[in-house]
């Protein structure tokens, strides 16, 4: 049972170390497949603005991580 | 296959599966050492050859099934697990070359799994076996999905399994051939940098086949994928610059 538990756990942490980041990528990538599919942004748009959303999301995890240790 | 696809998206997945695996497999072989040298080869072997077995076992059964979901669904979904993933890779190393985390030593993982598997002498030579034999077995099996999970996500996208996997058993042989020949753990390995690298390709990819789901046209066709890189690394080296304090690894 506890290697179950140690296997589900590392698979979780793959994608879960960072709560914050993991919730940033998806209201982004929310955001990006609502505008394309509402016709709000053209698709080239919402790339652009997933490449650059991607970028400030780094940056913003990362720059409040250091700042908390 | 690989002729299928081009190189310009081919040698970054190879690459990326091979110095990725390296990550990984330097991790797992730190232990299997350890297991070997405190508890004898034999629950080592054993623990990492069953190991192996069960990873096998979850390739051979799985695997086919990635045929018959969608490309566009199965690009979005590892797309969105590749950004998560390697951008929680690139942020981490970012912070080790910073100096804000300690960077990942093997020689004091060693150290502690090797005092670990000594406090437990108290019991028998039996159940000492087995404990040693699971622990290389757990540590082959936890660093090996993450080995899968990576050949699977930087591979399926465009038939590239195949050549990602080659990338990753070139990785494993690079590590069992080094490692038996020095017999020590590889601490030389410059393991944050590799982090650096792989994060900065996994995350491009993750934009690039999350983009490709949604149905755009990328300019450029692959190549764009060279710029994503470029921008994940620009915005890496800042971070590492800007965040830096006196104990961090200069990435070169």
């Amino acid at each position: 049972m506890n290697l179950l538990k140690d296997v589900l756990k590392e698979l979780l942490g793959m994608f879960l170390a960072d709560a914050r980041l993991t919730g940033a990528v998806l209201v982004l990538f929310g955001a990006v497949t609502a505008s394309i599919n509402l016709g709000i942004a053209k698709p080239l748009a919402g790339g652009a603005g997933l490449m650059v959303g991607c970028l400030v999301i780094l940056a913003a995890v990362t720059i409040l991580q250091a700042r908390r240790d | 296959m690989i002729d299928t696809a081009s190189w310009t998206v081919a040698a970054p997945a190879v690459g990326s599966a091979f110095a990725a695996s390296i990550v990984e497999v330097v991790e797992a072989f730190t232990i299997v050492l350890a297991v070997g040298t405190l508890r004898g080869w034999r629950p080592a072997v054993t623990g990492t050859a069953t190991a192996l077995g069960v990873l096998a076992l979850m390739v051979v059964t799985l695997g086919p099934l990635l045929d018959r979901v969608p490309l566009h669904a199965l690009q979005l979904v590892i797309g969105v697990l590749l950004l998560v993933f390697g951008m929680g890779w690139l942020r981490k190393a970012i912070l080790r070359s910073a100096g804000v985390l300690p960077l990942h030593d093997e020689d004091a993982a060693f150290a502690k799994e090797t005092a670990e598997l000594s406090s437990q002498t108290s019991r028998s030579t039996a159940s000492l076996d087995w404990i040693a034999g699971l622990t290389a077995f757990k540590a082959v099996l936890l660093e090996g999905l993450e080995v899968i999970f990576i050949v699977i996500a930087v591979g399926a996208g465009r038939g590239l399994l195949a050549a990602a996997a080659l990338g990753a058993a070139a990785a494993c042989a690079a590590v069992l051939a080094v490692g038996a020949a020095l017999h020590r753990p590889l601490s030389r390995v410059p393991e944050n940098t590799l982090k650096f690298g792989v994060g900065v390709m996994l995350a491009a990819f993750g934009v690039f086949w999350t983009g490709e789901g949604l149905g755009i046209d990328w300019p450029g066709g692959d190549l764009v994928l060279l710029l994503f890189a470029a921008l994940f690394l620009a915005t890496g080296f800042g971070l590492a610059t800007v965040l830096r304090r006196p104990t961090g690894e200069i990435i070169t």
